[in-house]
């Protein structure tokens, strides 16, 4: 105790010093938003490399439970691949409840005869009358826009190509909303050509285009391709053409889609022409 | 001693405020701020007890962080300046000792005793005070430059105004 008490007398002035010292870093780094960080920076780059190690061991204790975990990952992503291609084989209809306000119906289907070398091409699908498919449907592949219903049978239906020097959609850039019409001149299977742009506007290569929705055939904003060559011909109108995202070499599960309201419109449209 | 308590805190008033009113609004290109009030530690007696002076030192500190916004910074340069003084006076002691409880003073001690002795206590306190508000070792030199530039202003003011202190007696 004495000796305690001595070393005390003996150094008081250093211990005030320190306990004032600490009040005054107290201060500074709780006062100080700067100060503290820096503080704080400074003990994690002595912590950091401790804590480091500590994880690297941890991880790799834990690696045998990661290993059984992704097997069963594994085996459950695997299971859902096959049942998927199960279900692509059925016609998958839904609810045509018009009071509910759906205005299109999906229904999927599969091409079994198509064509990409002549310069009228047309396509024939599985479904038909008897699946509620009728003429002037949509036809999209899951990339994008494929064509439109033009005949039904029964059980099979013939669809207008968009790859026909017939067939005519109206598309806009996605951008900036302009439209124009989409035609196919004839020439490569992955273009097509997109008119009546005028050349105000700006437009760039890359640039998405998609179905305006004003046809009453398909809906707003299905993907058609981008855009892969811009000109400015002599016109005011910009000579574009569109990479096709639909590859119609490989078309072969499409969605044909039915516009429930579409007579009404057309029939409302009809009064003023 | 009731007497020497009130003169010491007249000066150390008079020190705050001229810091405060005139020394901190010295603008000279970033590199020149003298803090004088750390004369407040210079002029204290020869045998004050060193607890004494570091809770003079704390508060005199303290003061100034609250006006100038900076919380610590100041109080720790301070202190530091405060502890290392009894060792200062301990190294450059004249041959023939402090009387006790004698002014420190040019008039006590001669010119060449004050200026060293006034320079070494304020370039402790303003190393410890720049350095803690850069507070990384990055612009190093930069730092050095403040330092010996405010330093050097510093020691002049409190040369003058010891000299004036005296004179007017």
């Amino acid at each position: 105790m004495r000796n305690l008490l001595n070393f005390l007398l003996k150094y008081n002035n250093l211990i005030v010093f320190l306990i004032l010292e600490s009040i005054a870093m107290y201060l500074l780094a709780t006062g100080n938003n700067y100060h503290n960080s820096r503080m704080v920076k400074g003990m994690q780059g002595i912590t950091r490399g401790i804590s480091e190690r500590i994880d690297n061991t941890r991880t790799y204790l834990s690696l045998r439970e990661k290993n059984a975990e992704l097997a069963a990952e594994n085996s459950k992503l695997k299971n859902r691949i096959e049942r998927s291609a199960i279900s692509g084989q059925e016609a998958v209809v839904l609810v045509t409840d018009t009071i509910l306000g759906q205005q299109y119906q999906y229904t999927s289907g599969k091409v079994i005869q198509n064509s990409v070398n002549k310069q009228k091409n047309h396509f024939t699908i599985n479904r038909g009358k008897k699946d509620g498919i009728d003429v002037d449907m949509a036809v999209t592949s899951s990339e994008g826009v494929a064509g439109v219903i033009v005949g039904c049978s029964e059980n099979f239906s013939v669809a207008i190509s968009l790859l026909n020097l017939d067939f005519r959609l109206s598309a806009r850039i996605r951008s900036n909303g302009y439209f124009g019409s989409l035609t196919w001149d004839g020439r490569d299977y992955r273009e097509a050509v997109l008119n009546e742009i005028p050349q105000h506007i700006n437009v760039s290569i890359g640039d998405t285009i998609e179905s305006s929705g004003y046809s009453a055939v398909f809906p707003e904003g299905v993907l058609i391709g981008t855009v892969s060559d811009l000109k400015k011909s002599g016109s005011d109108f910009y000579n574009i053409r569109v990479k096709l995202s639909t590859d119609f070499k490989k078309l072969t599960y499409v969605s044909i889609i039915g516009n429930m309201k579409k007579a009404e419109q057309i029939e409302l449209e009809s009064r003023f022409q | 001693m009731i007497n020497s308590i009130l003169r010491y805190g007249l000066i150390a008033v008079v020190l705050v405020l001229l810091q405060l009113l005139v020394f901190n609004n010295i603008q000279f290109s970033g590199f020149v701020n003298p803090y004088v009030y750390i004369m407040i530690i210079l002029i204290l007696p020869a045998g004050i007890p060193s607890w004494l002076l570091l809770v003079v030192s704390f508060f005199t500190g303290l003061i100034m962080d609250l006006f100038s916004g900076s919380p610590g910074m100041h109080t720790s340069a301070t202190l530091l300046a405060g502890f290392a003084r009894p060792y200062v006076l301990r190294l450059i002691a004249p041959r023939d000792g402090y009387e006790l409880g004698s002014e420190l003073s040019i008039h006590a001690y001669g010119l060449r005793w004050y200026f060293i002795y006034t320079v070494v206590i304020v370039l402790i306190h303003h190393i410890t005070l720049f350095y803690i508000e850069v507070f990384r070792l990055a612009d190093f030199f930069r730092t050095l430059l403040r330092v010996i530039l405010s330093s050097a202003f510093t020691a002049g003011f409190i040369l003058l105004m010891e000299y004036y202190r005296k004179g007017r007696k």
